[in-house]
């Protein structure tokens, strides 16, 4: 007898639902507007119910039969695809160049997407955050190096955290010609003023770079005994000639084409710290920031893709005019 | 058209989750993303025209991201929006099966799609119009309507579906909802996460926190009421990667949605008919991921006492009861009825 109930209640409740559908089709008002008396009206008012609310405590609430074939759940499925390896998912038009066929000192270059997974670096509330820039940039960056006949080794091509230390370990076993981190700047001393800086490794006596470098080593994998070897390096450093040189070439290119976008950008230069991506690598290597998170505006211009492309292109130019000069 | 050929499919079409229940008995579910390459370098490095869910928001650097429903409504005049509806609704069926020859072909497809009340209530014609020609036949209704139906809670119910984007209300009198019986709040998940960004920010101004980072913690530790552990989370603090404790942020964020929620479930028992008030006190429904937040439904029932009290239940599987609703319906109506609801 309850069965019944409910089975009428959902006939007229399904009756409603289907009207209340032809009347959208059929361009009338909402039945809001010209309620139905009769809908308050009389037998289920009057029918002592009932219903399976209570059954909400039991199990099977849902009644569905099992001819509807819908008994088996099966697991949520979500779409886990993620983009393919890049080289492959390079339309026929882009077919990758063969480096061999250039003369350039630069064959392979690492690309180091700074931070990632629950390592976000820099960020505001609303915008992109730093581990997400730097990997838009890297994907653009790389895009253009394989077109231009370049290889590329990603020490990350995924929101995943990558310690520093496995970081220079993918860098050193790839027979790489240089190493290029990308990050992005939120000094809170630099609201108003902002700039582009790139990194090569020295030591350094500037408070604000020690504790620049020492936010961006933090998550570095190495214990301190390591890192007191490591630290020898830096003042032993057989790279340090090739490593300015690449910063300069790298620096000049960001800047000047990034001001013709954002004339209130300022050179902050080349300078030295001891980046720890910087330390361990074996190749030439530089560190660039290439923005500014903590100024308002400039946030604004890196939540957008066409900026972003701008500077993956910067810095393609920069590796390029080094790749040049050495031959 | 013989009816083995034809698929029925329940829809629940959410601000930031939307699930879908077909009669093949296939379930799916996806976030309510979704996205096209910002520019032509994007186009070349994802070759993919659109992506949906999950996958747009891995990719969201890359992307024109849209999250179509934002605020229980479909904005009217962005044509962004529509697309971008019509898109989640083709991806939905592509991943149950609704297919002919690789692509997806929905031309037997009848469907039930719930959408938050309030966009039902504003626009009925334009929702409608924004989904022609996708399936055979359509049927739209209220996203708690479609709850209620599915788990047989027709009568002296009432249901609480905290959202992303809305808390949806409806009192089920065993009539078709109409708009006395609902009511919807913009206060919800996504409130909460505003919230706890500033809150967090306020405690340490030193820590850099995203919307994307709290709601993480949030689904982890949200609770009401008394702690019953420290909600502990690593963000960056100048860029260190740092241990911050945000229970009590976590407390105050979750707790702002109390009030109004409760204002509103008195005021709509308050206007029920006398005799049947009790019943629907005791018969309190709570769906949606903004129930899973820990103690609510004790809170809830607490506010309940001064007016004799009442029982406030949490849905077990909250992620399938819209869409399953849905399916319920689509498979309980008749060709018939059917047949005037060709899309
Ligand atoms: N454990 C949890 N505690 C608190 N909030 C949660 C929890 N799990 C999920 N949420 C929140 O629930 C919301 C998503 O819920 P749901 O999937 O029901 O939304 P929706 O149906 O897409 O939205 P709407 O109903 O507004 O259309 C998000 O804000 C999410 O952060
Ligand atoms: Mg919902
Ligand atoms: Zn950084």
């Amino acid at each position: 007898m309850r069965v019944g109930n409910i089975d009428r209640v959902k006939r007229q409740l399904l009756h409603e639902a289907v009207s209340d559908n032809v009347d959208t089709i059929r361009g009338l008002p909402p039945r809001r507007m010209r309620r139905l008396e009769r809908t308050k009206g009389a037998w289920f008012r009057t029918t002592p119910l009932l219903l399976l609310p209570l059954t909400l405590l039991g199990a099977s609430y849902i009644v569905v039969s099992e001819s509807r074939g819908l008994a088996v759940a099966r697991p949520v499925q979500k779409p886990t695809a993620r983009p393919r390896n890049l080289a492959t998912a390079l339309p026929d038009s882009f077919e990758p160049v063969k480096a061999a066929a250039f003369p350039l000192a630069v064959k392979r270059v690492v690309l180091d997407a700074g931070h990632g997974g629950k390592d976000a670096g820099a960020s505001s509330a609303s915008l992109l955050s730093e581990k997400e820039i730097t990997l838009d940039i890297e994907r653009r960056l790389r895009l253009l190096l394989e077109h231009n006949g370049f290889e590329v080794v990603a020490t990350r091509t995924d929101d995943r955290l990558i310690p520093l230390r496995d970081r220079a370990r993918i860098a050193n076993s790839s027979d790489s010609d240089i190493f290029i981190s990308i990050h992005v700047n939120s000094l809170r001393s630099h609201t108003i003023s902002h700039g582009v800086e790139t990194y090569y490794l020295g030591p350094t006596k500037d408070p604000v770079l020690t504790q620049l470098a020492a936010e961006e080593n933090g998550t570095s994998g190495y214990s301190i005994a390591d890192l007191r070897k490591l630290l020898e390096r830096v003042y032993a450093d057989v790279r340090r000639d090739e490593s300015r040189r690449l910063a300069a070439t790298v620096q000049q290119q960001l800047y000047s084409d990034l001001r013709a976008v954002d004339p209130g950008l300022e050179n902050w230069g080349v300078k030295r710290a001891p980046f720890i991506v910087l330390v361990a690598t074996d190749m030439p290597a530089v560190l660039a920031e290439v923005g500014c998170l903590s100024n308002e505006r400039e946030a604004a211009m890196l939540n957008e893709p066409h900026y972003r492309q701008q500077i993956a292109q910067a810095l393609f130019r920069g590796i390029f005019e080094y790749s040049k000069k050495g031959t | 058209m013989a009816s083995s050929e034809i698929l029925h499919v329940g829809i629940d079409l959410g601000t930031s989750r939307s699930a879908i229940s077909a009669s093949n008995g296939e379930r799916f579910v996806v976030d309510s993303f979704v996205g096209w390459p910002a520019d032509m370098v994007a186009k070349k490095i994802l070759k993919r025209t659109v992506l949906i869910g999950h996958e747009a928001v891995a990719n969201r650097t890359m992307l024109d991201l849209h999250r179509p429903l934002e605020r229980g409504l479909l904005k009217e005049g962005s044509d962004k929006d529509v697309e971008a509806v019509r898109e989640l609704l083709r991806h939905l069926l592509g991943l149950v099966g609704a297919k002919k020859n690789g692509k997806v072909d929905s031309s037997n497809v009848r469907a039930v799609v719930g959408v938050p009340a309030a966009a039902l209530r504003t626009n009925k014609q334009y929702l409608r119009n924004s989904m022609k020609g996708i399936v055979d036949s359509l049927m739209i209704v209220s996203e708690p309507f479609a709850v209620a139906y599915g788990l047989n809670a027709l009568l002296h119910t009432m249901i609480i579906d905290i959202g992303a984007g809305t808390t949806d209300f409806c009192v089920m009198k065993g009539r078709y909802p109409t708009e006395e019986d609902q009511r919807t709040l913009t206060i919800a998940g996504d409130s909460i996460d505003t919230h706890l960004v500033k809150l967090i920010e306020e405690h340490y101004p030193q820590a850099n926190v995203t919307l994307f980072m709290v709601r993480e913690w949030k689904e982890k530790f949200s609770f009401v009421g008394t702690p019953t552990q420290r909600a502990n989370v690593v963000a960056p603090v100048k860029g260190v990667p740092t241990e911050l404790d945000i229970t009590n942020e976590i407390k105050a964020a979750c707790e702002t949605i109390l009030p109004p929620i409760v204002e509103t479930m008195l005021d709509l028992l308050s206007r029920v008919e006398p005799e049947f008030q009790e019943r629907v006190r005791n018969n309190i429904i709570l769906s949606g991921g903004g129930g899973l937040i820990r103690n609510l439904p004790k809170m809830l029932e607490d506010s309940l006492r001064q007016v004799g009290g009442g029982k406030v239940t949490y849905m077990e599987d909250p992620v399938f009861v819209g869409s399953d609703g849905g399916l319920a319906l689509a498979l309980d109506a008749p060709d018939s009825d059917w047949e005037r609801l060709s899309a």
